[in-house]
């Protein structure tokens, strides 16, 4: 199910939580929004999915308005989506299968249909056997699953994910995530995920929106936007995550006034080595990795040109016209 | 020795008719009111339908009646008692004031213990197309229910404490008991065997309403 909003807007008192934001998001396909804390996802995520009320502004699935129902159709609206959070929020009353169950129980589903279906549930997100299971005595991971298992299990078009690892440790993250992407291929879902962590988008979101105070700075294809980010938002972001990833290799504190990014086939070319003998340009590497984007592999380095400035722009200009993607620390 | 135990006997079954039948009426009386003052709570403190007029009013009403010093409450409804039972004296015509004064207390206690749960909980629960009745029968009780198991409890001990009082304005039960052969016929054994009846009673129960909350967290 497609996802289109236009112009959403939310103010609380006097801060502007959510601002003009307009979006498109594509059926079937895994779309993040990623900000910092206090961006402004968690009340668009709230307004996306029917539980607040934008002050102005549409938000439409498919065709239809959902941003105005009334309660009842309000209420059937709610029962067609699936939404996970960062603290599960599951019921501590009821065991893992009570759990999954419930969304089903409150739309009036007979009891013999909701075991099976609770069961091809369990079955689905790797918890076969532990329906009797109390919640408390789950891992975190386990508990992420439970929480998928009862968003899906009125079979929703959308399903929401509001930092839904972020609680979780790196390892747990890829395999929820994986999870999840599988569902989505599986279910023919449209899933939005939002997050604070560069990884996550990486990692599973086809597309990605970059909110910054409550506006859209950013958005575009995940392996466009790693390629060649153009808000400072997203550069920092980015940055981070550069800092923290493994195949990133710094060897060197100091200096690294450039990051040259390298997409897809060019990252195996000997550009460096072609520029440098064409302009006489001397690089000195002070980092550099590989990240995997969405199966696409984009190649950083960072480095400083030398040994002047007119053979540095040189470089640059011939390093852009290799399809190279360079960006210049301020 | 035997007219002694048949008199503190019939005096226990008094006491503890009066507490089971108030403990009743006043958990049907205040679980809906202390429900009715959650929901009815502003949405930063979790309410589900806010509405600030009723909300005061209601909690009004609830301090008014828990500030009244208990004595009083039971001669202020002794009509009451007599408009519904036809009399005003007696273990049955004791129930009404000690189930309209326990009210307000357990309408506090459900209404803390339902503020307690995860407000992410309930609003997984709206976020997946829940009723507000749903909400509150399938979530919030469910999810209450051991500091419930609690505040039933706390109101029974209570209530044992009431109806001693309400004993000695024509109730019958362990405190007409003490005062009138204990302290007016000068016969000390009495009292020590009201006591004693009195202290195992709130024992036991504090015992079993500990034994049953802790099962339900322990199920969790």
């Amino acid at each position: 199910m497609e996802i289109t909003l236009k112009h959403l807007r939310r103010n609380y008192g006097s801060l502007h939580a959510v601002d003009d934001v307009s979006l498109n998001i594509p059926s079937n396909t895994v779309f993040g929004i990623i900000g910092r804390s206090g961006a402004g996802k968690s009340t668009l995520v709230r307004l996306i999915s029917m539980l607040e009320r934008p002050d102005e502004g549409e938000v439409y699935y498919d065709d239809k308005r959902v941003d105005n129902l009334e309660k009842k159709a309000l209420i059937d609206a709610r029962r067609r989506i699936g939404m996970i959070f960062q603290n599960f929020n599951l019921f501590s009353s009821r065991n893992a299968a009570e759990n999954i169950a419930y969304p089903m129980e409150i739309c009036g589903m007979d009891k013999g249909s909701i075991k099976k279906r609770t069961e091809e549930l369990l079955d689905l997100v790797g918890l076969s056997g532990r329906g009797n299971a109390p919640i408390s005595t789950l891992s975190g991971g386990q508990k992420q699953r439970v929480a998928i298992a009862r968003a899906l299990a009125v079979n929703p078009d959308i399903l929401f994910c509001d930092e839904a690892t972020s609680a979780l440790d790196p390892q747990t993250t890829r395999a929820i995530l994986s999870l999840i992407k599988e569902i989505q291929k599986k279910m023919n879902l449209t899933v939005v995920m939002i997050t604070h962590q560069m990884e996550v988008v990486r990692d599973s979101c086809d597309y990605v929106a970059v909110l910054d105070a409550g506006r859209i700075v950013e958005e575009g294809k995940v392996a466009d936007v790693f390629a060649n980010p153009k808000s400072a938002t997203t550069k920092d972001f980015l940055s981070n995550l550069t800092s923290v990833h493994s195949s990133v290799v710094r060897w060197s504190k100091d200096g690294g006034r450039y990051t040259l990014r390298f997409r897809g086939s060019k990252t195996d070319a000997p550009i460096l080595s072609t520029v440098s003998r064409q302009t006489g340009a001397i690089f000195n590497i002070r980092a550099a990795g590989v990240q995997i984007v969405n199966d696409e592999e984009i190649g950083i380095m960072v480095c400083d040109i030398g040994p002047d400035k007119e053979i540095e722009e040189k470089a640059i200009a011939a390093l852009e016209e290799n399809g190279i993607i360079v960006e210049e620390e301020k | 020795m035997s007219r002694m135990f048949d008199i503190v006997f019939s005096s226990t079954i008094e006491t503890l008719e009066m507490v089971f039948f108030s403990t009743v009426f006043s958990v049907i009386i205040g679980l809906p009111l202390g429900i009715i003052l959650q929901i009815t709570d502003t949405e930063e403190h979790g309410g589900l339908k806010p509405s600030p007029v009723i909300n005061s009013i209601l909690s009004r009403i609830v301090n008014i009646f828990r500030s009244f010093p208990f004595i009083i409450l039971i001669i202020l409804l002794m009509p009451l008692s007599r408009l519904i039972l036809g009399t005003a004296i007696g273990t049955e015509a004791t129930i009404v004031p000690l189930s309209i004064a326990a009210a307000p207390f357990v309408a506090r206690i459900v209404e803390s213990a339902l503020k307690e749960i995860d407000p992410g909980v309930i609003q997984a629960a709206r976020a997946m197309g829940s009723t507000n009745t749903q909400i509150i029968v399938k979530v919030m009780i469910p999810e209450a229910m051991p500091s419930l198991v609690s505040g039933v409890t706390l109101t029974i001990i209570n209530l044992i404490g009431y109806s001693a009082m309400a004993g000695a304005l024509g109730g019958g039960g362990l405190g007409d008991l003490a005062i009138r052969y204990g302290y007016q016929r000068f016969n000390p054994s009495y009292m020590v065997a009201a006591v004693v009846v009195i202290l195992v009673m709130v024992e036991l129960i504090q015992v079993v309403g500990n034994k049953i909350s802790n099962h339900l967290i322990a199920k969790r």
